[in-house]
């Protein structure tokens, strides 16, 4: 295309087909002569006719048709907010993964379909099955998010400026509620005395039928081995709690301790989930059935610790 | 990616210069001129605007009621001229008023700095 008027009017069709029907004739008819206008400036200028790179040139100048277009249209609105962008983009592909992570594996686990082609059992058959179904079925979660985002901005738009900023309801989360704190340390030591006085169970309470005291056995290589760690850890827990209690309130120091300790704690059930705790079947089962309860608890008090101990602002580093 | 301080200095100036754009935009058109011609007038002041960010400026400021335009055909093509309409000489009394405040409290700012 060597016709510099040629190109000019492809840029402009270019532009004036991203314009509102009503304007594109009144904008295109100005804009083609306004740039061949400058392209003959141009020329005058440089002493030399007018041809296609100089109108290309120009055309670089004056911009992509898409941004051109875009400066012709009033300023839109915000769908998603800078400050939510990294928020919106977790929550979407991070519900993505997750579908993924559960269905990938399902798809080449699960049995292949009788009546199914007869590539299903292979393993890109698996793949292409799964992609046609879930891989791609997945999609819905960014689609959803995106169209109640869409949604929720055009009502604010609707609605005129957004409300003034209004404290919510304040919370001072580093404040111990002293009473709380008591009954919780007073509760955890004397569950921490029953479990530990559990192994001398017959010393301290002869008059117990023999069945029962069998029933409460615990294996002897749990007892020397893996509960031993409990010990240390309920001290250090003892340790924390008093030492918050007596300053009423945590702080980033305590509330690392306090993720360490969650975190030495999971390590430890998940230690004595493996292996037999009591010599009969029916108290094992159930005490892991109980100890299978607490290990949700330790992960919440550990997710509540770290978003807490995170939250805080921390001070500046000052050079001396 | 940090912009080298060349880059980041003409980045800051362009923005500066985006700030004042309306004002000169509105100031050479107390009398009618049209794109092109409009653009001419603006770089023999010291004030030179790409193509690509006036023209379409002039379309957005007559949406906006400040500028009336009209197809004119002199000796060449039919041209579309723009004039200050009466809500945009207000808004020009009134940002002149503005600007003036303004270069009077930088110069102070700037003076105290040197």
């Amino acid at each position: 295309m060597d016709n510099p008027r040629a190109i000019i009017e492809t840029y402009v069709s270019d532009v004036i087909s991203r314009l509102p029907r009503r304007q594109r004739h009144d904008v295109g008819f100005e804009l083609r002569s306004l740039l061949n206008e400058d392209l003959d400036g141009r020329a005058a200028d440089s002493g030399r006719p007018a041809d296609a790179a100089m109108a290309l040139e120009l055309l670089t100048a004056f911009g992509r048709p898409q941004e051109v277009a875009d400066r012709y249209r009033p300023a839109g609105f915000t769908v998603i907010r800078p400050a939510d962008a990294p928020r919106f983009a977790r929550l979407a592909l991070g519900g993505l993964a997750l579908q993924w992570a559960i269905t990938l594996p399902a798809a080449f686990t699960s049995p292949a379909q009788a009546d199914g082609w007869i590539y299903a059992d292979s393993w890109w058959g698996r793949l292409t099955t799964w992609w046609l179904s879930w891989g791609l079925g997945s999609f819905w979660w960014p689609g959803f998010l995106i169209t109640l985002t869409l949604i929720s901005a055009a009502l604010g738009r609707c609605h005129g400026e957004a409300k003034p900023w209004t404290p919510r309801r304040t919370v001072d989360r580093d404040h111990v509620n002293r009473p709380a704190t008591v009954a919780g340390l007073a509760f955890g030591a004397a569950g921490a005395t029953i479990m530990i006085a559990l192994p001398w169970l017959a010393v301290w309470a002869p008059g117990l039928p023999q069945p029962l005291l069998d029933a409460f056995a615990i294996d002897p290589r749990f007892l020397h081995a893996r509960a031993v760690w409990a010990v240390p850890l309920w001290a250090a827990g003892f340790a924390v709690h008093a030492a918050v209690l007596l300053t009423g309130r945590w702080d980033r120091r305590t509330r690392i301790i306090s993720l360490a300790l969650d975190l030495a704690w999971l390590a430890l059930l998940t230690w004595w989930l493996t292996g037999r705790i009591f010599t009969t079947d029916a108290a094992d089962e159930a005490a892991k059935f109980g100890l299978l309860l607490v290990v949700p608890l330790v992960i919440i008090d550990f997710v509540v610790t770290l978003r807490r101990t995170s939250a805080s602002i921390r001070p500046p580093l000052l050079q001396a | 990616m940090v912009d080298s301080p060349v880059g980041q200095s003409l980045k800051l100036e362009q923005d500066l210069r985006k700030g004042v754009l309306v004002l000169a935009v509105l100031s050479q058109l107390r009398t009618q001129q049209y794109g092109y011609s409009l653009r001419q007038a603006l770089a023999e002041r010291g004030m030179p605007i790409e193509e690509g960010t006036l023209y379409p400026l002039l379309r957005r400021l007559e949406s906006q009621g400040l500028l009336a335009s009209e197809w004119q055909v002199d000796d060449g093509p039919p041209r579309r001229y723009y004039t200050l309409s009466a809500h945009g000489a207000q808004t020009y009394r009134e940002l002149t008023g503005a600007w003036r405040s303004l270069t009077s409290v930088m110069d102070r700012l700037v003076h105290e700095e040197g």
